[in-house]
């Protein structure tokens, strides 16, 4: 019980890759004693998953240790062979992972995937398998610990038929099957629900009270490292920058990354002292509404003949010039209200009114001539460029479609939109893979606005990028507005990201609208008890970040 | 589950009466007086006049239709010109001869198939995935009757091993009909040693049909397999301590199966028809030789009833593809 359980000394990794090799870790020094938790963060690809991922033994393939080592509880891990890992893998040290939807095999119930984890436990201890019903006990303990409800039912159900936060849970319960020593949280919350985050950091939280377990969790998003470690390290470019207490580091962080990262961070609580103001005046002549929806329903029917309201009845009316946010969780329906503004999903019912004409009606070309004038830009900036395209040949291709635009014309416009969006010309000649995460959404929205749109809908524009370039984007994006008098609707899930911009928000909830209005007055009191619980949530992960003194970075 | 299987029953009638009514069009649109080529090069127009309206012949597309549906849904399938007996009875005669050697042939395609593909995906650019490489790009190039051929050369003429063509020697009493399948019917009376002839005579045939069959069911159960030990819920396994034989041998191949099921379902569809080829080299008595003679005299009833049997085989053998599918995946179940 003396020493730390986890060291980790001047440890270096390599991964070979096609262009030699690649330095992902450079010279980690990292402790980790009984009890602690400690959280790790970073932007992607700055090599925090291949660390802990290293620690388990399941790091990338073609991976090379080019120094150092990592000690487990006295005993070196660093070159172990594949049949002693059995004795520590999953049960001294177990992780849960990033995504729930994809980290559990679809084909295999809940309950046969935990007790298959647990008969391997056995298995690997020695002590022998013990029978179906003893496994079919335990399992369903262990659901019960992570809070599910009646685990007897849960157990002969499929991974499809659970929600995102459920099999998070799930995922808990099986890391936590083998009463681990170490429990490494990848990212376990990034792809939940507000609401469901706050939920599973609780959980977490309590189980290292109640199991006294020692944790390594992993994120990108402060709030969330704020809520569960007491130590914190941050990782840039395959190196640990800092480390300390998360109090201290968030009070004051000493090296310049960490100063730029936190900065970065939207707060749900500060107001927008803003941009609002100087652009009202700026399109005074026309306070009418551009954009409006009445009575919008989308309903789809299953195979079986039930039917579902993605949209459900929605009316909303975009004023020229302003930034109309939309907020809601994963199944609100507000990718299906964007959609089907642009007419990309039919509505099933319902009226669309772009200036002042109807649109839903319209088919063939005149509905091609008023798709000019407003433009989609998606939210995976990563797979919404064809990868065999050039970037010039994506800005283009809208000139070529909606245009009689020479070639050399084309090409001139392509160059002037890249400069709108502040990046060099010669990158027309480059391919998406060449570009960054925040390059390629400017690149996105260069193509977006190459027809001289007037509405721009953003569907989660943010969401696929890191914090400190979310940031840029979100600045970028507001400065844009000013210089080319567009009209925006902003689709997020972020709240603090939407107080940050728009003027004027709609929540929503299960299809329907559950509150509207001015974005501040939202903010500061909501009516409803969906809203009020949706910000407190995420002012929860929000607050738990701004531990540090305000003021310097409201400025 | 059930009111999946049924829908799935309603289907496959549906999808038999589109395949009655293709082959009806088809023969129909044909160019060539049916009619005429029934009565033969040497009859007088008096004589076909009498084959058109004994056969009805003479009567409007649609009437004809709903006579040739009413015919089909009471098992009447026509009369052979050469032999004069039902097609029906004949093609019941000889389905079994060749559905015994389909079925061999899919055993070992899968049987084969499946391993081969899921190591060459563990082992993948290793030696084994190249040599099954050449395996299955030559399974799938090889004429079948050239290969057929070759291989009798070699094992049955020059080697000696095996039997050069038929189901049986002229001279061993076919065991007593339960099911029409040789190697099941010796089984059930008890009578081993022709068991053990009738294995023989099958292994070559059932080599040459099953072997792009074979590569085929490898090249998408690899690429497949390399997919799944891909995904995130297989690193989880392996970070939750489960053993890589289980991982790789239940995890990963229950999901690498469901694109292979479809491979197999398509390939015993393309099977039946190949047997065509496979049985005229091997001389095996089934109904792809039962065709091929019946084409050959113009005989054309009893090449109608083969094409609708091996279209029924082939809706059949899918339609069980669909069931294993759902009973695989849960998520088809619901839908």
């Amino acid at each position: 019980m003396t020493g730390p359980l986890l060291n980790i000394k001047n440890y270096r990794l390599d991964i070979g890759t096609f262009d030699g090799p690649v330095h992902v870790l450079k010279d980690i020094n990292l402790t980790v004693n009984r009890g602690d938790t400690l959280g790790i963060v970073g932007e992607s690809g700055s090599g925090k998953t291949v660390l802990v991922r290293s620690v388990l033994g399941i790091g990338p393939k073609n991976s090379k240790v080019i120094e150092g080592s990592i000690t487990f509880d006295g005993q070196d891990i660093t070159a172990l062979s594949e049949r002693d890992w059995t004795k520590i893998r999953g049960i001294r040290i177990s992780m849960i992972f990033q995504d729930p939807m994809t980290y559990l095999n679809p084909l295999f119930t809940v309950g046969r995937q935990i007790s298959d984890v647990i008969a391997a436990h056995e298995k690997a201890g020695g002590q022998g398998v013990s029978s179906k019903a003893a496994r079919r006990v335990r399992t369903e303990e262990l659901l019960d610990q992570v809070g599910l409800p009646n685990p007897a039912m849960l157990f002969s159900q499929y991974p499809h038929q659970l929600s995102g936060g459920m099999r998070q849970r799930v995922l808990i319960a099986m890391a936590l099957a083998g009463k681990p020593d170490l429990l490494i949280a990848d990212e376990p919350t990034t792809a939940l629900d507000v609401t469901v985050q706050a939920q599973v950091l609780d959980l977490i939280n309590s189980l290292v009270e109640k199991l006294n377990l020692t944790v390594i969790m992993i994120s990108h998003d402060i709030g969330a490292i704020a809520t569960i470690a007491k130590r914190c390290a941050v990782m840039y470019k395959g190196e640990i920058v800092e480390q300390g207490l998360t109090a201290d580091i968030l009070s004051r962080p000493q090296h310049e990354y960490t100063q730029r990262l936190l900065a970065a961070v939207p707060d749900i609580d500060a107001a927008a002292a803003k941009v609002a103001a100087e652009s009202s005046p700026a399109n005074p002549a026309k306070p009418g509404a551009l954009l409006q929806a009445i009575d919008l329903k989308k309903i789809y029917r299953s195979q079986s003949g039930t039917e579902f309201a993605a949209v459900d009845g929605i009316s909303l009316s975009v004023k020229t010039g302003e930034i109309f946010g939309v907020v809601g969780e994963s199944g609100s329906g507000k990718s299906t209200l964007a959609r089907m503004l642009l007419r990309l999903i039919e509505p099933t019912s319902g009226d669309i009114i772009f200036d002042g004409q109807s649109i839903s009606g319209l088919t063939g070309e005149p509905l091609r001539q008023m798709r000019r004038h407003m433009q989609f830009v998606f939210q995976n900036p990563h797979s919404a460029l064809n990868g065999r395209h050039t970037i010039g040949d994506a800005i283009g291709e809208p000139l070529h479609i909606q245009t009689g635009m020479s070639r050399r014309d084309i090409e001139a416009r392509t160059e002037a939109l890249l400069d709108i969006v502040q990046l060099p010309k010669m990158f027309k000649y480059r391919y998406p893979h060449e570009l960054s995460g925040g390059q390629k959404q400017r690149v996105c929205i260069a193509r977006a606005i190459a027809l001289n749109p007037r509405l721009l809908i953003l569907d989660e524009p943010t969401s696929a990028l890191d914090i400190s370039v979310q940031a840029q984007v979100l600045d970028f994006l507001q400065q844009l507005r000013a210089e080319l008098n567009l009209t925006y609707v902003f689709i997020s899930h972020n709240l603090a990201v939407i107080r940050q911009i728009c003027d004027r928000t709609i929540v929503m909830k299960r299809g329907e609208i559950v509150e509207q209005g001015d974005t501040e007055q939202i903010f500061l009191s909501p009516r409803q008890d969906y809203t009020k619980a949706l910000i407190e949530s995420g002012r929860k992960t929000s607050r738990a970040a701004s531990l540090g003194p305000r003021a310097d970075r409201i400025r | 589950m059930l009111i999946f299987a049924f829908r799935k029953l309603l289907t496959l009638i549906g999808t038999m009466i589109g395949i009655a009514a293709l082959t009806f069009l088809i023969t129909n649109v044909a160019p060539g007086d049916p009619a005429r080529l029934v009565a033969g090069p040497n009859a007088t127009e008096d004589m076909v006049a009498t084959i058109r309206s004994e056969y009805g012949l003479d009567k409007s597309l649609p009437e004809q239709f709903i006579v040739y549906m009413g015919d089909l849904v009471r098992g009447d399938l026509g009369q052979s010109i050469v032999t004069t007996r039902p097609v029906l009875e004949e093609v019941l005669r000889y389905a079994p001869a060749t559905l015994e050697l389909v079925f061999v042939a899919m055993a070992l395609g899968i049987v084969v198939g499946v391993p081969l593909g899921m190591l060459s995906a563990v082992y993948k650019d290793g030696p084994l995935d190249h040599v099954t490489r050449i395996f299955s790009i030559s399974g799938v190039a090889l004429p079948a009757f050239w290969f057929g051929i070759i291989l009798q050369l070699m094992f049955a003429v020059d080697l000696g091993w095996l039997p050069v063509s038929g189901r049986l020697p002229l001279v061993t009493r076919p065991p007593e009909a339960y099911t029409g399948l040789l190697l099941v019917d010796s089984l059930i009376s008890g009578r081993f040693s022709t068991f053990w002839t009738s294995l023989q005579h099958i292994i070559l045939p059932a080599v040459v049909l099953s072997f792009p069959c074979l590569a085929s069911i490898l090249r998408v159960n690899r690429a497949e397999m390399i997919e799944v030990l891909q995904s995130d819920y297989i690193v989880a396994a392996r970070a939750h301590g489960i053993a890589s034989f289980r991982i790789v041998g239940l995890y990963a191949l229950k999901n690498a199966m469901l694109p292979t099921l479809a491979m197999i379902g398509l390939r015993f569809g393309w099977m039946l028809g190949s047997t065509v080829l496979v049985e005229t080299v091997f001389d095996w008595p089934g109904i792809g030789l039962y065709a091929v003679s019946s084409a050959l005299s113009s005989d054309f009833k009893p090449v109608i009833g083969v094409t609708l049997m091996i279209g029924f085989f082939f809706i059949v053998a899918n339609t069980l593809v669909d069931l294993a599918y759902a009973w695989i995946d849960p998520r088809l179940r619901s839908a």
